[in-house]
């Protein structure tokens, strides 16, 4: 017999409690796997989104925290794109306007202005219908899962912000995050968000001898940063490499936070619910224990077991809670209200900080019992009714 | 001298019950000794003293040559040396009869196939090995000893103490296991410290130790 089987057999004596212990730090462990991979999945994405593009530079609004909330000059374009080294500034515009699903619900969702014909089209798969192009007004493109979630396909009309909107393609993106947007010309956007003449940044590609040289790339944000206008005043823009930009960003901040909340009360959750059923463990068999050393069991092999059995109890929550955490993702997927903004997988070094969670749990959980059981004198267990 | 108490004394912390008052003892090797007293009277303090669980407030327990005070390692040294046998046979209810006699054997060296092994062995030693597979609650308590016994010897102890080994069994079961302890003695050499109130362990002993309010009161060779 091996120990590890002793464990499981000791565990299996009081199968209610254990498989209670186990369900709930399986929930602890699986909210948090669940969120920390989408926070994480969401920050992939829109990174994938612009660094799968090449660009190498997001210029937004010096100290504006929100993406939704910059304000800048369309005509700063020019000035950027003057910049030696710099190939594209392409400008966007995003916010979060309402629209009417086909069941006449009132949905809100984030709506892309772009330039038809711009760059940003070129690594997008149109499945139907066609791109944005040059002249287009009051016209849309659907990702596919935007597209499902509304259930409108090309030619069919949609209300956004309460104007009436054409769609004329559907598209599928590598980029799980621009599959659930909707985008607009740029134009339209700023005219029935009342923001004419502004983006909300601006994607900036390098001419390709410049790509990969650190000094260079520091060099043309500098140039940047540095802008000012006819009075000498600093125009306030902020050039970031892309994953500086997704980082700093005030959404990925606080699912990171939430995340990280969550793991915090996952934490004292689990190690509370492993304490109590280590201590009721120990209690009820002190005698037992008591026996066991009278057999020859030194006091660190007492500790090996309850926190073995701690460990164990904890590992399989975390087993199950990371399968669940998995499916309720997956899950998340074909939702309307999420299915566009995450992907279906949560990266290995999540679980892996979930099971390092477990563990932390698990020790943290079985160490006081542990302690209890192995300062147990032999003798006083074995008098203990 | 395998072992040897002198001038033992046990007082319990609340200071009322002075359960050994300078008991001096001393057991050969391969000798069995039947310890024999009403209850209260210490006994099982002795044993425990004996058996490294308890320390005596004063005096001290030699174990060949070697005071147990000086011994760093009590748990060490009763996993080595000491088997012990108790009157409620103390079984894992989750474990087969030779899961059971595996147990002791986690703080050796042996590899888990070599442990069930000798613990297959055991199990033939006390005529178990048919029942191997079952849990305690499918033994009769006759069994359950007889399992209880094969742990004892898990490690290969130099001493084996029992505590009332057969006082849950009944007459018939316990000529078995008193049968049982005699070819221990007999083929092992094994030296044998029985605390009981049973007259017929009593008889079946080398040696036998009258015990009354924590003193030796008589202590008689049989053979």
């Amino acid at each position: 017999m091996h120990f590890i089987t002793f464990l499981i057999k000791n565990l299996m004596r009081r199968k209610s409690r254990s498989l209670l212990t186990v369900c709930g730090f399986a929930v602890a462990v699986g909210t948090t796997v669940a969120l920390m991979g989408v926070s994480e999945s969401f920050e992939r994405a829109w990174e994938a989104s612009m660094s799968g593009r090449g660009i190498d530079l997001i210029v937004a609004e010096k100290g504006a925290v929100d993406q939704l909330t910059m304000n800048l000059d369309l005509s700063i374009r020019d000035r950027i794109e003057a910049v030696e080294g710099v190939k594209i500034a392409e400008p966007t515009l995003v916010d979060l306007l309402d629209y009417v699903d086909d069941e006449d619900n009132l949905l809100k969702t984030i709506v892309q202005g772009w330039e038809p014909d711009g760059y940003l089209f070129s690594e997008i798969e149109f499945v139907e219908g066609r791109p944005l192009k040059d002249g287009d007004s009051r016209k849309v493109v659907l990702g596919d899962t935007a597209s499902k979630n509304v259930r409108k396909n090309v030619g069919d009309e949609l209300l956004i912000a309460g104007e009436p909107f054409e769609v004329v393609g559907i598209y599928h993106s590598y980029v799980v995050f621009e599959n659930g947007a909707m985008t607009v010309p740029l134009q339209d956007l700023q005219e029935i968000t009342a923001r004419e003449g502004k983006v909300s940044a601006f994607s900036v590609l390098l001419e390709d001898e410049m790509k990969g040289k650190d000094e260079e790339l520091d060099r043309i944000r500098e140039a940047i940063n540095g802008f000012e206008n006819e009075k000498g005043k600093s125009l306030g823009l902020d050039a970031k490499r892309t994953k500086e930009f997704v980082q700093n960003s005030l959404h990925i901040q606080i699912a990171h936070a939430m995340a990280w909340m969550t793991s915090a009360i996952a934490v004292v959750v689990g190690s509370i619910g492993v304490l109590n059923t280590m201590v009721m463990s120990v209690v009820e068999r002190i005698r037992e224990i008591a026996i066991l050393r009278a057999i020859g069991w030194k006091k660190h092999r007492v500790i090996r077991m309850v926190m073995g059995e701690a460990i164990l109890l904890s590992l399989i929550g975390a087993t199950v809670g990371t399968l669940g955490a998995l499916a309720l993702v997956q899950w998340l997927t074909t939702l309307s209200v999420t299915g566009g903004f995450i992907q279906g997988d949560i990266a290995p070094h999540v679980i892996g900080k979930g099971f390092a969670l477990a563990l932390a749990v698990g020790v943290l959980g079985g160490a006081y019992p542990a302690w209890r059981a192995a300062r147990l004198l032999p003798s006083e267990g074995l008098r203990h009714e | 001298m395998l072992i040897e108490a002198e001038n033992l004394r046990k007082v319990y912390p609340d200071g009322k019950v002075n359960a050994l008052n300078g008991v001096n003892l001393h057991i050969p090797v391969g000798q069995y000794v039947a310890i024999m007293g009403p209850s209260g009277s210490g006994k099982s303090t002795l044993l425990s003293c004996l058996g490294a669980l308890d320390l005596p407030t004063d005096g001290r327990v030699v174990f060949q040559g070697e005071s147990l005070a000086e011994i760093r390692d009590l748990d060490a040294f009763r996993s080595a040396q000491i088997g012990f046998v108790f009157q409620s046979f103390y079984l894992l209810p989750t474990l087969t009869a030779v899961e059971n006699v595996q147990i002791p054997m986690f703080e050796g060296k042996l590899s888990a196939s070599e442990r069930a092994k000798k613990a297959a062995e055991l199990l033939e030693a006390v005529g178990m090995d048919h029942r191997a597979r079952h849990l305690p609650m499918q033994l009769s308590v006759g069994e359950r000893q007889r399992i209880a016994i094969a742990r004892a010897l898990a490690n290969d102890p130099a001493l084996l103490l029992m505590d009332e080994p057969t006082g849950n069994l009944d007459s018939k079961t316990t000529a078995e296991i008193l049968d049982l302890f005699d070819r221990l003695h007999a083929d092992r050499g094994m030296t044998l410290i029985s605390v009981t109130h049973s007259d017929d362990v009593g008889n079946r002993a080398e040696r036998m130790i009258r015990f009354l309010d924590g003193q030796v009161v008589e202590d008689t060779m049989l053979r």
